[in-house]
């Protein structure tokens, strides 16, 4: 009798199966899609308790042996980017800080570039620069406390500062060439320059 | 005369106990109970050392990039510097404790913290388990009190005569 019984039920898993399976797959190949798809790039700023206040205070070293006080760059539109030699979302978007650092140099008042240093090597530092380009000043941050003032806690990280020393905008991320170049543009445009 | 005499004594117990059980007892226990909070709250444990100020903090912070630790746990680069920014305050001397959490937090973005705040709409985690504790007590206390009324086994005295006199049929049969 169990045994007469259990042939129908077998029979509705085997016709129910393959669309359970199915389903599954769609699931997953969705899933696959969304992440094969997905651009972790930041064109869009993120928010802070730092935009519209003063830029915290940033005293250390170069790494070229140079001092850099961000006091003293008032009067120009700085970028500060936060950045690791281990941390693969910096390597994508190095070429585009290459390009941005580029772009910036062929015109009067352009935007300062500065890499600070997130728990890395100098040597390690060193050795990215060499083998990815770029030639703009990378400063320390040895005991991390750049880093705290700004709230940074991942890399890369990119925070820019207007010319009277206030924080206008962070990228949490990597960002693009165009994504600064357009919001220094804005910004500049909204400041009357 | 001594059977007697145990079952006064016995008597005598059961009303103390009944005593106790009414409000004067309770009463006493609760003065008890918030007096204890109450020491325990303002009582001064001395002045701190920075180190221990340090850990104090750094125990009431999360790390930002990893999942379950403190900062004070934490050996991540970011908690690292975070402590350093936090000794540093510390030795500074110019700042409270709850000062330099704020600092942490708002730079951040306010998720960093452990232990909820006491104030604003954080407050509701410490009083609403608060809040379904009387409520609990004062539900319970209610519902046995009329469980009490409600029962009918309330001995009268005519009970009382009957018990008595079967405890002693019972001692004078041993």
């Amino acid at each position: 009798m169990s045994d007469v019984a259990a042939v129908p039920m077998a029979s509705s898993r085997g016709r129910v199966a393959p669309f359970v399976a199915l389903a599954a797959a769609a699931v997953l190949g969705g899933l696959f899609w969304l992440l094969a798809g997905s651009n972790n790039v930041s064109t869009e700023t993120a928010s802070s308790f730092l935009i519209g206040k003063p830029a915290p205070a940033v005293v250390t070293t170069e790494l070229d042996g140079g001092t850099f006080d961000l006091s003293r760059r008032k009067g120009s539109w700085v970028v500060l980017n936060f950045f690791n030699s281990t941390c693969v979302p910096c390597k994508a978007e190095h070429a585009d800080l290459v390009a941005f650092a580029e772009q910036q140099a062929t015109f009067a008042g352009g935007a300062e570039l500065y890499t600070v240093i997130n728990d890395d090597s100098d040597s390690a530092v060193r050795a990215w620069f060499d083998e990815r380009g770029g030639d703009w000043p990378i400063i320390k941050d040895d005991n991390g406390s750049i880093a705290v003032a700004f709230g940074v806690a991942k890399v890369p990280e990119t925070w820019v500062i207007d010319p009277s020393g206030v924080v206008q905008a962070r990228y949490a991320g990597p960002t693009t060439a165009e994504a600064l170049g357009t919001l220094l543009q804005q910004l500049r445009l909204s400041q009357g320059e | 005369m001594r059977d007697a005499g145990s079952f006064s004594s016995a008597a005598r117990r059961r009303q103390i106990n009944r005593s106790l059980k009414r409000w004067p007892g309770w009463l006493a226990l609760l003065f008890v109970v918030v007096a204890l909070l109450v020491v325990g709250y303002v009582r001064d444990a001395g002045p701190r050392s920075t180190q221990q100020r340090v850990e104090d903090i750094s125990q009431r912070l999360a790390c930002p990039v990893c999942d379950g630790e403190s900062v004070f746990e934490s050996s991540n680069a970011s908690s690292t510097a975070i402590r350093t920014e936090i000794r540093r305050q510390v030795t500074a001397g110019t700042a409270t404790d709850d000062q330099i959490i704020v600092f942490i937090e708002d730079r951040f973005d306010g998720n960093l913290l452990l232990v909820p705040k006491a104030t604003g709409i954080d407050a509701l985690v410490w009083a609403l388990p608060v809040a379904a504790l009387v409520c609990a007590v004062v539900g319970l206390g209610v519902a046995f009190r009329r469980w009490k009324l409600a029962s009918d086994t309330v001995p009268d005295d005519a009970d009382r005569e009957i018990v008595a006199a079967e405890l002693l049929r019972a001692v004078e049969d041993e």
